[in-house]
């Protein structure tokens, strides 16, 4: 089990770190910037979604939290993006 | 007294319903439930709808704050290159001229980059102004908001210093624009180098960055210091930028504080319960945080 959590909290890094990395990369390019935080966005709600279900504990109340999350994240960088 | 007490009393259950999993929650923080984080998100839109309504319909109130002077580019510059020992570049009406159709033809065809997408160079900008050059260059900038800001910036970026400290260079020009760029509000500004002679054909050498002659005698274009190049100063009544940034900032803090909270209470009272991962959802919020301040900084071209 905590094997497990190990291997997808690894890929959990692996996805945000690549969206901060992305970022960095395209500064200066807010559209692209943009496509960049919805991206990494519905990769963490994947990744949320898989990993409960992996784990067997997925439910529907779960799912809802991760778009939440995610809708939250996004109204943040657009605010951010002002 | 008491009423006081009670009162106190009653916000602190409050303060706990909303911030500490326990029994009157469900064992999760009020503040985390899903009608709580979907108000939060509706409340952050109209929040960011209203930032762009106010600051559309009243910029001088709620705007963005620049002050970004073409004398102070030239100071900066020249400071630069006083350090290295170099000439002073003197500002070129022409240069400052190309720098400036260089900027409009950028917000015309919306587009971030040293050749336009009809492949326009920076030096046909600078042949059409009617400087005659041996060798030239130019910088560009966006969303900065000082004049120090920009020369900084390009100071710390090898291809732009190069540019700045060339000994070759004899003049400059500049441009500081605003308008909208790529779907953004944004104060463009562009530099262009250049040292003028209309004596000896030289071999030309394009580079990434810019085009360049072997040096020769050159006879510095005609020049002033007094040329009335166009600067760009802001100063609304609310700096939109930071009025979003702090709002932004310290709402995601209470939301990670509290969700920190929330899973450090619940794995030591060892509850278990049917939510998401708080870590994960820190850490997702604290990437896009990262991240998102990189749509702050100024760009360099």
């Amino acid at each position: 089990m905590k094997k497990e959590f190990m291997i997808h909290g690894s890929i959990l890094c692996l996805i945000l770190g690549s969206g901060v990395y992305m970022f960095y990369l395209m500064r200066g390019n807010i559209q692209t910037q943009m496509i960049v935080g919805i991206s990494t966005t519905l990769a963490y709600i994947c990744w949320g979604i898989i990993h409960h279900m992996m784990v067997g504990n997925l439910h529907k109340k779960i799912v809802i939290e991760y778009m939440l999350i995610g809708v939250i994240a996004l109204v943040l960088m657009l605010t951010l993006s002002l | 007294m008491m009423d006081i007490r009670v009162t106190y009393m009653k916000l602190v259950r409050l303060l706990y319903h909303f911030i500490v999993p326990r029994e009157s929650n469900n064992h999760r923080a009020k503040a985390l439930h899903h009608d709580a984080l979907f108000a939060y998100a509706l409340l952050f839109m109209v929040f960011n709808l209203g930032l762009r309504v106010i600051h559309d319909t009243v910029p001088d109130v709620l705007g963005y704050a620049t002050d970004i002077r073409v004398e102070q580019l030239l100071q900066d510059t020249n400071a630069k290159r006083a350090e290295k020992g170099l000439s002073q570049l003197v500002l070129s009406s022409s240069l400052s001229q190309a720098a400036a159709d260089k900027a409009d033809d950028m917000f015309t065809n919306n587009y971030w980059a040293h050749n336009s997408p009809a492949g326009k160079t920076p030096w046909d900008f600078i042949v059409q102004s009617g400087y005659s050059y041996t060798i030239a260059g130019e910088n560009l900038a966006k969303n900065f908001q000082t004049s120090s800001g920009v020369t900084e910036a390009w100071m710390n970026s090898q291809t732009h210093k190069d540019n700045i400290i060339k000994p070759g260079y004899r003049e400059v020009g500049f441009a500081v624009v605003n308008g909208t760029l790529l779907g953004e509000e944004t104060t463009l500004v562009v530099q262009m180098f250049g040292t003028s002679s209309g004596q000896v054909a030289a071999i030309r050498q394009v580079e990434a960055k810019e085009l360049v002659v072997k040096p020769i005698d050159v006879i510095p274009a005609e020049s002033s210091l007094g040329v009335s190049a166009p600067s760009v100063r802001q100063t609304p009544l609310i700096n939109i930028k930071i009025l979003s940034r702090e709002v932004a900032f310290i709402f995601i803090g209470l939301l990670m504080g509290i969700m920190a909270i929330d899973a450090y209470v619940i794995s030591r009272r060892g509850v278990v319960r049917l939510v998401g991962h708080n870590v994960a959802h820190i850490v997702f919020l604290a990437s896009m945080l990262a991240g998102s301040m990189f749509m702050l900084r100024g760009a360099l071209g």
